[in-house]
């Protein structure tokens, strides 16, 4: 039997129309099924007993003792500047305390802190001056500088952005759950920094460099999305006690929330915390692409516990000059 | 005065030698050419641990790339930040005379990526002047130029075209009321804020090289933030810049060696951490004094 060229490109175009309404099926039914919960805590301040707090929402997710006991747990906080009584740019070492403490009275075996600072060289100085190295002193908790860590190479599992593998820090094969504590903030090159964002802090400096430029070459959000799908995170909490609004992630203003937001899923999270901004998270472009495959970003897809999101909603300044903000401006 | 803590720091580092030669960032840990470049800039300064050395530096040798070029692993070529490091650890070796050629040739063909004339409103600073880069196609910032123009300059290379490009670039992103940080200046109409390590380290390669009035707002911005200053990254270069420019604080030593004595306070320091408190401990007239004597 002969076909003709016309008869063959007709096929082909039919063949591509099915596959691609097969997908978008596919793709509408899994957001569709895909549930997930988050938990908002308020705490009006950080002199709150912010244990108990997350305490709650442990057990408001499910995360029981069963999860944890014996296992090693690494906090990933956001660390990225210091500046003399600055509480809104980094994540409040009493959330990190906290945290220490929900994990390890759940029976964790050992619960570590890193981190990677994007913009300093000298990740303990930004310990120190950020207040978290007292504390961790104090609870007698390590610390490891991700930045100087040595890597190992692992495929990109998102191949969202050109980049076919990621370098990881090497102690992060001695974990085996992986908290990101990150902060309620505005980013001026990704709109929006929460739990996803944070991640670029895992990737060592001596790696992608100060600032880490080779991420932001390949594709800010992409490389967002890229990180989350390899090292898919245990867990999230982010702080928002004190946010920031504004030309975050360093130069913006304080924005007082009195909230941490916790999840097994880090773009439900973060789409509950933009909610919480004020801000559509579809207008947010990591989420967008992340909805169905990371996770859900809907609300009839995020079953809130804890506060309601109504109730803390505090919407958050954002700059018309800066484009990434713009973008999530409703209208 | 501590010295002791000088001594006990030097052993700390001997003690990360690898079987193999070169040295690890941590104990216990793999070899690390940026590790090991500044434990041989130690040693040789001090003049302690010669044995070390020389099995070290060719250590460095043998992970340097057909290029010229010495990754942070022989597994991810494209971090090149290490190649002045590795540069100025063979400083003074005649063995590796042809290793520092290739060296010096490699970074002298390579650049930060160029921003290409595109429209600049976001950032305040010149985007296309060249400079070098952490790693391959990225673009070019203070730090890893700076130590560039400090590795060239110390191998002989001071007039080169590049250099001069290069103390423009660091001028260029000088900020405006003193100090650097890791190599923006405003973004997006906001000022942005200086960091004491940025700072050191970009007044070493700046010394001998641009006038005083060039770089006395940074000066000015180091000796205020000095005094707060704990962890030996930045206090060591901090005083290693300002020693640069005759400004060397007569609390140096003291400094030092309490920093080195406060790691059972912090977590370990790394080796390059370590190195350069000991270095800073030393180098009364910043770090390229030790390549010029």
């Amino acid at each position: 039997m002969s076909v003709s060229r016309r008869e063959f490109l007709l096929a082909c175009a039919g063949g591509l129309v099915v596959g691609a309404s097969g997908y978008f099926l596919w793709k509408e039914a899994r957001i569709r099924r895909w549930q997930e919960r988050t938990f908002i805590g308020k705490a009006p301040d950080y002199g709150a007993d912010l244990r108990t707090v997350i305490l709650a929402g442990l057990r408001e997710l499910g995360v029981t003792e069963k999860d944890l006991r014996g296992k090693r747990v690494l906090l990933k906080p956001n660390l990225v500047e210091t500046m003399p009584g600055a509480v809104h740019i980094n994540t409040h070492p009493l959330v990190v305390r906290g945290a220490v403490e929900a994990f390890l009275s759940l029976g964790a075996a050992r619960v570590a802190v890193g981190e990677g600072p994007g913009h300093a060289s000298d990740t303990l100085r930004i310990l120190a001056e950020s207040g978290l190295m007292e504390v961790l002193g104090e609870d007698r908790i390590p610390f490891f500088d991700l930045n100087r860590q040595s890597g190992y190479g692992v495929a990109n599992a998102g191949r969202c952005s050109s980049l076919k593998s990621l370098t990881l820090p090497v102690c992060l094969k001695d974990f085996d759950f992986i908290v990101s504590l990150a902060k309620l903030k505005t980013h001026h090159w990704a709109g929006v920094t929460l739990s996803m964002k944070n991640l670029f802090g895992l990737m060592p400096g001596s790696f992608y460099g100060w600032p880490k430029n080779y991420l932001h070459w390949a594709g800010i959000n992409p490389c967002i999305l890229d990180i989350t799908a390899t090292v898919w995170p245990h867990f999230a909490i982010v702080d928002g006690i004190v946010g920031m609004e504004g030309d975050g992630p360093i130069m913006g203003e304080p924005k007082p929330v009195g909230v941490l937001v916790m999840g097994r899923n880090l773009p439900a999270v973060d789409a509950t915390c933009t909610r919480i901004m004020g801000i559509d998270p579809h207008r947010v472009v990591s989420l967008s692409y992340a909805e169905g495959w990371l996770g859900p970003i809907r609300e009839t897809g995020i079953r809130q516990v804890g506060e309601s999101i109504a109730l803390v909603r505090t919407p958050f300044r954002l700059i018309e000059e800066i484009p990434a903000q713009r973008a999530l401006m409703p209208g | 005065m501590n010295t002791a803590a000088i001594s006990q720091g030097v052993e700390q580092l001997r003690k990360r030698a690898l079987s193999g030669g070169g040295f690890a960032m941590y104990p216990g840990g793999d070899f690390r050419a940026d590790a090991t470049a500044w434990a041989v800039m130690v040693f040789a300064a001090l003049g302690v641990h010669a044995e070390l050395i020389e099995p070290a530096r060719q250590r460095l040798a043998a992970v340097q790339l057909e290029d010229g070029r010495v990754s942070i692993s022989p597994e991810h070529p494209s971090p090149y930040w290490p190649t002045p490091l590795a540069l100025l650890a063979w400083q003074g070796a005649p063995a590796h005379q042809e290793a520092r050629r290739r060296a010096a040739a490699f970074l002298l063909a390579t650049t930060g990526r160029q921003w290409g004339g595109k429209p600049q409103s976001v950032a305040g600073h010149d985007l296309d002047l060249q400079g070098w880069s952490w790693r391959s196609d990225t673009s070019a910032w203070a730090e890893p130029t700076a130590l560039a123009m400090m590795a060239l300059e110390a191998a002989g290379y001071g007039d080169h075209p590049r250099l001069a490009e290069a103390r423009r670039l660091l001028l260029d992103r000088q900020l405006p009321d003193g100090g650097w940080n890791y190599g923006n200046t405003t973004v997006f109409g906001k000022v942005l804020n200086p960091m004491p390590e940025s700072t050191g380290l970009v007044l070493n390669a700046l010394s001998h090289q641009v006038p005083r009035d060039a770089v006395a707002k940074s000066i000015a911005y180091l000796e205020g933030r000095l005094p707060g200053l704990l962890t030996p990254w930045s206090l060591g270069w901090a005083i290693l810049g300002l020693s640069a420019w005759g400004a060397r604080p007569a609390g140096a030593p003291a400094a030092t060696q309490a920093c080195v004595a406060r790691q059972e306070r912090f977590p370990v320091y790394d080796t390059s951490s370590l190195a350069l408190i000991l270095l800073a401990s030393r180098a009364a007239g910043g770090l390229a004094s030790v390549f010029r004597s």
